[in-house]
């Protein structure tokens, strides 16, 4: 396969127009289309701290009642210490100034629930979520594209009906009642899997290298406290997959059906080629456009579905810490939260993007 | 080949799914007091798995004031006095070894016991005291509302005293909130501690006490956390005679439905924040502890015509409180829940008994209905639609309430908002109707002068002072008065209050505990919940 780089992306080549060969500049199309829209991350930043700081300073609510005591916030010099350390005493254009300036030298401020710098919370709280959303994707993928294939070669057969229902099951059921069910079942009727937490509650959680307890065991070596954070993994992850899964058995089932149905993948059948060889081979590199779409599509969901999941299953992560930081009108906190989720709106976009190049090559020359 | 090495990842990708149910800590089913490595007969047992839904921010005495940050520091930091066990109606020596107090209730004398040590075995001194003290006061955190004019100082190193600028009563039972644990100077002056009167922008040892504690508690802080589990290690050389009942205590962040499944399947064995229906049918196998909680639900009707033409009435108080259907209304509480006879929680100093309680009187609410001209007249029933108290929702208790009221002629909308919203209203005084609650800031009738004219929780009620010149003075009296005659002046008070206020007590929710049965010591205190430190694994 070409090296991506040399070629032009999506939008890249578009851009490139004709006679680019010629300029040096232009010789990573790929690399320049990536900077433009990280670039775009700056604009998209302020738009999206800016709604959120308007939003949150029209909430008719004071951050001091929302984290003092109820005879602390009517003690005036407690009230004026607590503005004054989180800069609310300061009019609010300023506050909103001083907070781009400080993002710019990596400060998100200071959590008035946390009270600790937001980074810290994002840092801590950031790979908690990812690597659930990780696991929710893996699980996604291997089950969703394995079923969605199944159903369609067995199409309009038992399997296929059996697989039609369970999608809309996955699809229609709430994430929560399905958490609810789940959590209940596996945990405490069947003693299969642990409930709530990362970790089992006295062990100890291995040195923070990327974050991922899962990663990080292994990594330190510690194979017991590898499976208790892979136990602790299946049920949530499970649970937030559910849906992207019930999504990519139809996405999957329909676009195999296309492709099964083309002139080369008939020629294939007519040359003696076994089903499998044509699938692997033909059939699922076609239909891997549509399932990356997806999965591209669905991740927003499973970054919101986090915030319900988190919650039951006592899952350290952004969903959590989002939630509390909205009831607490936690300014800074919302607006960490903000840009951290709009940033992954724009990397996963843009890995999608990228990862058409590399799985179709008409979108690479169009 | 390829198809191989697809299908063995594949297959390898099942087992690993397969073997991390298998593998993993399957929960015991077992009810004992502690983990599965409890300890020898005699010595600590294991680890207590703790499940409490966290308002935690900090571990700072200085800073910490929400219930999480109590529960834990209380077996952190050691303070001047203490609670025997759940009742709040007398205190008892703990750091100091004797207390006297002046006859108008605004000097308080305080012995330091000699033989109280911080963990790292440093004696616990007066000076310790009054830098812990002094801290809390001038950090300016959630509680150093305690201490307002209050000075604190030692006049000889083995005294300390706080002197308040009002007559105090309160201030054996402030003395015994972990808020005001002691630290060790030493150690938190070395880590960016300060009791200046600047405090506030110079004390830097929050962060150094949310990873290292420096108390004389029976436990130590092991590990902080907000969100995940915070950990304690038993200090090995306390200095009291009840030494830690557990070699670990962890505290999980874990909600309320969770906790009921955890401590049922023995994966915790303390459950703080299941309500009254969560314990229904838990006796079987576990300790489950119901009391009421301090907590009292009220009905505030504004007392300012600008803010309202209708509850402004006094015929609109008399009719609310007539209309109401106690009991039903208490029924929605679950087990355990009481009547709140009066508005200072039964189990303080003071209390009501149940036969002062307010009755409903459907024919008197609608003559006094008839009188003030109210019928029909709109009145907005303002309540916190995302707030739970011991489990229960706002949301039914107002439907109730509304439906008591129109029984009787009133016309009443309901208008839920998030509670940092609905707070704005309520603290303005813009509320017509407002259904609240109080929880008390410490154990002590007097924080409820705070519903007279003029006070905190009266002027948002628009009560002003001098609407009931009889009244202030009652509670000014009770303020000032020590002893044995502190308890009828609170009664007189609160009677009072449940003929002409424009407040009415109506609730109790349940606390309950659930405990493996193998826990011994469980008592619910309405400061700290419960003491960790007094926790054993028995069984």
């Amino acid at each position: 396969m070409a090296e991506p780089s040399e070629r032009p992306g999506s939008d890249g080549g578009a851009a490139s127009g004709g006679g680019a060969a010629r300029r040096p500049r232009r010789r990573r199309p790929l690399l320049r289309f990536v900077g433009r829209r990280l670039l775009a991350l700056v604009p998209l930043g302020i738009g999206i701290t800016l709604v959120s700081f308007c939003l949150t300073n029209l909430v008719p609510g004071d951050p001091a009642a929302a984290n003092l005591g109820q005879r602390a916030v009517d003690d005036p010099a407690i009230v004026a210490a607590f503005r004054e350390e989180h800069g609310l005493d300061k009019p609010l254009p300023q506050q909103y100034l001083t907070y781009l300036g400080d993002i710019v030298r990596g400060d998100l401020g200071e959590s008035q629930q946390s009270r600790r710098p937001v980074v810290d919370d994002l840092a801590e709280y950031v790979p908690a979520t990812l690597e659930l959303a990780f696991a929710a994707i893996l699980i996604s993928l291997v089950l969703g594209v394995g079923l969605g294939v199944l159903a369609a070669v067995r199409r309009d057969g038992p399997i296929d009906q059996g697989l039609r229902v369970f999608s809309l099951v996955g699809v229609s059921m709430p994430v929560f009642w399905l958490a609810l069910v789940a959590f209940y079942v596996f945990f405490y009727k069947l003693g299969w899997l642990p409930g709530t937490g990362r970790l089992d509650p006295t062990a100890v959680a291995p040195p923070a290298v990327t974050g991922f307890e899962t990663i990080d065991s292994l990594l330190a070596g510690d194979l017991a406290t590898f499976w208790s954070a892979l136990a602790h993994l299946v049920l949530p992850a499970g649970v937030l997959a559910a849906f992207t899964v019930g999504l990519l058995v139809r996405f999957v089932r329909s676009a195999v059906l296309e492709v099964l149905e083309q002139d080369y993948v008939r020629t294939a059948r007519a040359k003696g080629l076994p089903t499998r060889t044509i699938l692997r081979v033909h059939v699922l590199r076609a239909a891997s456009v549509p399932i990356v779409t997806v999965v591209g599509l669905v991740f927003g969901s499973l970054l919101s579905g986090t915030v319900l999941v988190e919650t039951i299953f006592s899952w350290p992560g952004i969903g959590q810490y989002a939630f509390r930081s909205a009831t607490t009108l936690d300014l800074p906190a919302i607006m960490g939260v903000s840009l951290f989720v709009a940033i992954v709106y724009v990397a996963v976009n843009l890995a999608v993007d990228v990862l058409y190049g590399f799985l179709d090559p008409r979108i690479r020359v169009a | 080949m390829h198809r191989t090495r697809l299908g063995i990842a594949a297959l390898s990708a099942v087992a690993a799914l397969g073997l991390a149910a298998c593998g993993s800590n399957e929960p015991t089913t077992d009810t004992s007091g502690g983990s599965p490595a409890s300890g020898t007969a005699g010595g600590p047992a294991g680890t207590l798995v703790v499940d409490k839904s966290f308002d935690l921010k900090t571990l700072d005495p200085a800073r910490l004031y929400e219930p999480t940050g109590l529960i834990i520091a209380r077996a952190i930091y050691d303070t001047l006095l203490t609670f025997p066990a759940g009742d709040v109606t007398r205190t008892e020596p703990l750091i100091a070894s004797d207390m006297q107090q002046s006859d108008d209730a605004k000097t308080y004398t305080f012995t330091i016991r000699d033989d109280a040590k911080f963990a790292d075995g440093a004696p616990v001194t007066a000076k310790d005291v009054v830098f812990s003290l002094r801290r809390v006061k001038h950090v300016k955190g959630s509680p150093s509302f305690l201490l307002d004019g209050v000075s604190i100082s030692s006049p000889d190193p083995k005294t300390v005293v706080l002197e308040s600028e009002t007559p105090n009563a309160a201030i054996p039972a402030i003395a015994a909130n972990p808020a005001l644990g002691i630290v060790q100077e030493k150690v938190v002056r070395a880590n960016g501690g300060d009791d200046s009167p600047q405090a506030a922008k110079k004390d830097k040892a929050e962060k150094f006490l949310n990873t290292t504690s420096a108390g004389s508690g029976p436990y130590e802080l092991e590990r902080f956390s907000t969100t995940t589990q915070t950990s304690m290690k038993a200090n090995a050389g306390y200095w009291g005679e009840a030494k830690p009942g557990y070699k670990r205590i962890i505290v999980r962040n874990v909600a309320a439905p969770e906790q009921k499944l955890n401590v049922q399947r023995g994966d915790s064995q303390l459950a703080l924040d299941l309500s009254g229906d969560q314990v229904a049918g838990l006796e079987k196998t576990l300790q489950v502890q119901t009391t009421p909680s301090p907590n009292v639900v009220f009905l505030l009707a504004n007392a300012s015509p600008k803010v309202s033409a209708v509850t402004s009435k006094p015929e609109f108080r008399e009719a609310m409180r007539k209309a109401i259907d106690y009991p039903r209304f208490v029924e929605l509480g679950g087990r355990g829940a009481t009547q709140a006879a009066g508005i200072i929680p039964s189990m303080f100093i003071g209390a009501l008994d149940e036969g002062d309680a307010p009755e409903q009187d459907a024919d008197a609410a609608k003559a006094a209905v008839e009188e003030g001209g109210l019928a029909g007249k709109a009145v907005k029933l303002e309540y916190p639609s995302d707030l739970t108290l011991n489990g229960l929702s706002f949301a039914p208790l107002a439907q109730r309430i509304q439906a008591d009221l129109e029984a009787v002629g009133l016309k009443i909308e309901l208008a839920p908002a998030p509670v940092a919203t609905a707070l704005e209203s309520y603290r303005a005084g813009k509320e017509e109707l407002g259904l609240w609650y109080w929880g008390p800031d410490y154990p002590d009738p007097a924080d409820y002068l705070v519903f007279t004219p003029g006070q905190l929780v009266g002027l948002r009620a628009n009560w002003q002072k001098g609407a009931d010149p009889e009244l202030e003075d009652l509670a000014k009296q009770a303020a000032a008065t020590i002893g044995d005659e502190r308890a009828p002046l609170y009664q007189d008070l609160q009677r009072k209050l449940n003929e002409t206020s424009p407040f009415v007590p109506l609730m109790q929710p349940p606390s309950n505990l659930v405990a493996a049965k193998g826990v011994e010591g469980l008592t619910f205190n309405p400061t700290w919940t419960v003491d960790l430190a007094a926790l054993r694994g028995g069984g």
